[in-house]
């Protein structure tokens, strides 16, 4: 379980923009850090379902403190949430934006008008169509300028000091169970991890891929904090500090994950998601633990646990 | 002291210290900026690239060593259009790239090991990529990569 | 309605230039810039004591060295920090060190080498204080205090002789009448769970570039951040300069997993450009990020439990003690996250729980992956594992009985009434896996 957001009343938004450039682009503008997990690759998705144009349409702005509003941070699970949501909001504004103008060029009603591509036209009069970049040149010379604007800002509340207790302290709940097949070599003690099943209540995956690519990486996270990984610091110095005895997993070490996803759009995100980058890696290390229990008989209370603790324990039940 | 070798198939001549490494070479001397340092110690993967061949931690060589070698980075599988590489490609469609500082280097041994084997089990995937480490991704897409660019290559793409 | 582009695997919009290798990570930048300084840090010799001398009048002579930078020329600097602004960005005499990350003094010369060189000519005179290892010792009566202004008045005591000098932040739920579900329940199981220091480890690690804009008279800093936005203000407030006199560009990231939250190479690349008006560069290596930046909190963990016979849970009890090492980073809110996930996504009416974060000289702890939530996982579900094999309960039957539903309540008093497939997720994986009880080869 992974409760997402900072919640707990903390002032936690996200403000996107979006503007047509050049002849054919929409610049998305938001400073949401992509760490890998693919926000801008989401944005660009929402987007795209917002106006009805293909991705290749969109660019994404350089992250700058000087060119982009505040996005909040890449953590808490909650860039899908937040900065999915401001610009589901800002595509949405902009769309609103061509309907407005481009009925007065046409001189129609809302309703009798269509967008498909970067078009916008009316179904009355097929002959009154413009791509969203030529409402654009018109209106600039007007001194209008097209654009999109959209700002996220959910609320949570403060938990009473005493009580710890909330209406309401985040701003969406991920579930994630797992289970995981383990081999123990009870001479050597290495723990094989062989296959990992995963079920993750994902609201509505944005990209399932990517979602797959979460919860993949997080097994593999989950798994190194279980077996092998721990940064050994006596007295204050670091006894392990390089990659050669801080042993993270290899591609030996992770396990083919299968992984389902349970789709039921029932969550506040943009069109019903919910983030996922930090559940995908909590299921994993109990997981390892209690099928190595299940295995070998033996309940291991601290991590990670290495090839000796179980050669260790396994002696210790033999006596 | 001048070393000459051929990178990318162009060749060049550099001057270099004796004890300067060949990652430094290629990033600062030739501003082939794709092979990255993770480590500094030969422990990650992140500066692989092939030399004469075979993959090599370009941290842990020095740029003496590679006097009348052949190199090979990521920006040499690009075509001469400037294409991306069927490897590359089935990077980008089995969803292989998460932060992307891996791939460089890890796209240089599954492609040394595409050349020895044309058709790699799973497991032998993963044991050619052990060394390459990613921190993102669970290494499962990338082996789905390296698998979708043999099936490719039996198809009749060409990998090279 | 069916949707075009929602729930299709479209691919990334980053990832062709990071398979071609056209992708601009901050040290791929380096070579854009034609007279660049290297920066090295000299950090602190041991992990708690006072500065009392500095002596850097060598470190000039070393032919290319630009200048050293110490506390003593910014007088006006202040502590940096996520949320309690405690980190010192440079230790000054007769100030304290206290972990191995400590920044003392920046040398920054016309080539690495000469920095390196710099930095092995600096002289410090220290007064070595005693190491405080763990927080049981820092809660352990008469332990010397890390933060000397460190003030806090706990509520809870564990016992009447806990030290509270060094506790960062003490934080409470308390729902319902445990003692009355103690006493509903048939059995009562008590366990302690003990989780590691983690680091995040991503591939890239602290890396920055900063340069000065005459014009504008910024300060322009190329270098990954989770947040630049809240990077820029705790820069900006340390150095006593309007936010806008700090732009952050943000170059492609090689991963972060909590890692890149924290100020690193920020504050430090800031001062040089803005005092010398030419960039600088200052690359970490593995072994100082690992030392220097922040790492998963190790927690102790205990949970006692109530279950009636039928395997109902009638009680929760937790009492968490987090090492946040020596500055407090993201920990006071990653111990209100684990504490809020306490007892995972099962139905508890009555929940008691206790979460200290504890300062000590280890290397501070902050955000990594699940933030808390990730130890108190491993936890409270290896104990819902443990009472199943002790009631010889079906670990899965087990599980679903006490699952959320719509309007479980969570441990923060939260009731669900939407988005709750925790059931489903549990029955999903029991199928996926073909689980059988006893399915096991030797």
């Amino acid at each position: 379980m992974f409760g997402f957001g900072y919640g707990e009343g903390f002032p936690d938004h996200s403000i996107a923009s979006l503007e047509p450039i050049d002849n054919d682009k929409i610049l998305i503008r938001t400073s949401a850090a992509d760490v890998g997990q693919g926000v801008k690759t989401v944005a660009v998705q929402i987007a795209s379902e917002v106006l009805k144009l293909a991705p290749e349409h969109f660019v994404l702005s350089e992250g700058d403190t000087h060119i982009t509003q505040n996005a909040g941070s890449t953590s808490a699970t909650r860039q899908t949430y937040f900065t999915g949501h401001a610009v589901k909001e800002a595509a949405e504004d902009l769309l609103g934006n061509i309907y407005h103008y481009a009925s007065q060029e046409f001189v129609t009603n809302h309703p009798e008008m269509g967008t498909k591509e970067g078009r916008v036209f009316s179904h009355v009069d097929p002959d009154q169509e413009m791509t969203i970049w030529q409402l654009r040149d018109k209106l600039a010379d007007e001194g209008i300028e097209l654009k999109g604007r959209g700002t996220f800002f959910p609320k949570t509340f403060k938990p009473d000091p005493e009580t710890g207790q909330a209406e309401k302290v985040y701003v969406g709940y991920t579930f994630h169970s797992q289970v995981v097949e383990v081999a123990v070599d009870t001479i050597t003690g290495e723990v094989t991890v062989e296959k990992a099943y995963s079920a993750v209540d994902i609201g509505q995956a944005i990209n399932p891929q990517a979602v797959e690519g979460q919860i993949e990486g997080g097994t593999a996270q989950g798994l190194g904090m279980a077996l092998m990984e721990e940064q050994i610091i006596e007295k204050g110095r670091t006894l392990n500090p390089d990659m050669s005895r801080y042993l993270v997993p290899t591609a030996v070490d992770t396990p083919e994950v299968e992984t389902i996803l349970i789709e039921n759009e029932d969550n506040d995100g943009p069109f019903g998601a919910k983030g996922v980058g930090e559940p995908a890696m909590i299921a994993t290390a109990p997981a390892i633990i209690n099928a190595i229990h299940d295995a070998i008989g033996v309940r291991f209370y601290e991590l990670p646990v290495t090839p000796e603790k179980i050669k260790e324990a396994l002696a210790n039940k033999e006596q | 002291m001048k070393i000459t070798f051929t990178i990318n198939n162009k060749e060049k001549t550099v001057e270099v210290s004796p004890h300067q490494r060949l990652l430094d070479v290629i990033r600062k001397e030739l501003g082939l900026t794709a092979a990255k340092e993770g480590c500094g110690k030969g422990e990650c993967g992140a500066c692989t690239v092939l030399l004469n061949g075979e993959p090599v931690a370009s941290c842990l060589v020095l740029a003496p060593q590679a006097d009348g070698a052949e190199i090979l980075t990521v920006e040499g599988l690009l075509s001469e259009e400037g294409d991306i590489h069927p490897l590359q490609q089935a990077f980008l469609d089995a969803g292989a790239v998460q932060c992307g500082f891996c791939i460089p280097g890890t796209i240089m041994t599954s492609y040394r090991l595409l050349q020895e084997k044309a058709n790699p089990e799973r497991q032998e995937i993963r044991e050619a990529l052990a060394g390459n480490i990613c921190r993102c991704t669970g290494y499962q897409k990338i082996i789905d990569a390296v698998e979708l660019a043999a099936e490719k290559w039996q198809a009749g793409g060409e990998v090279q | 309605m069916s949707k075009k582009y929602i729930g299709k695997a479209v691919k990334k919009v980053d990832a062709q230039a990071k398979v071609n290798g056209e992708a601009e990570y901050t040290e791929d930048l380096i070579n854009e810039f034609s007279d660049l300084l290297h920066m090295r840090v000299l950090r602190a010799p041991h992990p708690h004591a006072y500065l009392k001398d500095i002596d850097i009048s060598e470190a000039l002579e070393v032919p290319g060295v630009v200048a050293v930078f110490t506390k003593a020329d910014f007088p006006k600097l202040s502590e940096f920090g996520l949320i309690i602004k405690d980190q010192p960005v440079l230790v000054g005499k007769g100030e304290k060190m206290r972990f191995l990350g400590d920044a003392i003094a920046l040398v920054v010369a016309e080539n690495d080498a000469a920095a390196l060189r710099g930095r092995e000519k600096i002289k410090l005179d220290i007064e070595e204080l005693e190491i405080v290892e763990d927080p049981l010792q820092a809660m352990e009566k008469g332990c010397i205090q890390i933060h000397e202004d460190h003030d806090i008045e706990v509520t809870h005591y564990l016992n009447k002789d806990m030290c509270c000098d060094n506790i960062l932040s003490d934080n409470y739920i308390d729902r319902g009448d445990v003692e009355k579900g103690f006493a509903e329940a048939d059995h009562i199981i008590e366990r302690e769970y003990k989780t590691q220091f983690v680091e995040q480890l991503p591939l890239q690690v602290e890396k920055g570039i900063a340069d000065y804009d005459n014009e504008n008279e910024e300060i322009i800093i190329w270098a990954a951040s989770q947040w630049i936005h809240d990077t820029q203000a705790d820069i900006a407030q340390a150095m006593g300069v309007p936010k806008e006199k700090i732009r952050l560009k943000q170059p492609v990231i090689g991963g972060a997993f909590g890692k890149k939250e924290d100020i690193s190479v920020h504050i430090h690349l800031a001062l040089a450009a803005r005092e010398l008006k030419r960039p600088v560069v200052l690359l970490y290596n593995r072994e100082e990020s690992m030392i220097a930046q922040s790492k998963r909190h190790p927690q102790i963990i205990k949970h006692k439990t109530g279950v009636t016979r039928e395997g109902k849970l009638t009680a929760w009890e937790t009492e968490m003690i987090m090492d946040t090492g020596a500055y407090a980073s993201s920990g006071p809110a990653v111990v209100r996250n684990a504490m809020f996930h306490c007892s995972g996504p099962y139905q508890v009416e009555n929940v008691r729980a206790v979460c200290y974060a504890v300062y000590t000289n280890n290397t501070y702890c902050g955000a990594m992956r699940g933030f808390g939530a990730t130890q108190m996982g491993f936890s409270y579900d290896n104990h819902m594992d443990v009472i199943a094999t002790e009631l010889d309960f079906d670990p899965f039957e087990f599980r679903l009985k006490n699952a959320f539903a719509i309007g479980s309540k969570t441990p923060g008093g939260e009731e669900l009434n939407h988005g709750v497939n925790v059931k489903e997720t549990i029955e999903a994986v029991h199928e996926a896996s073909n689980w059988q009880e006893g399915d096991k080869d030797d």
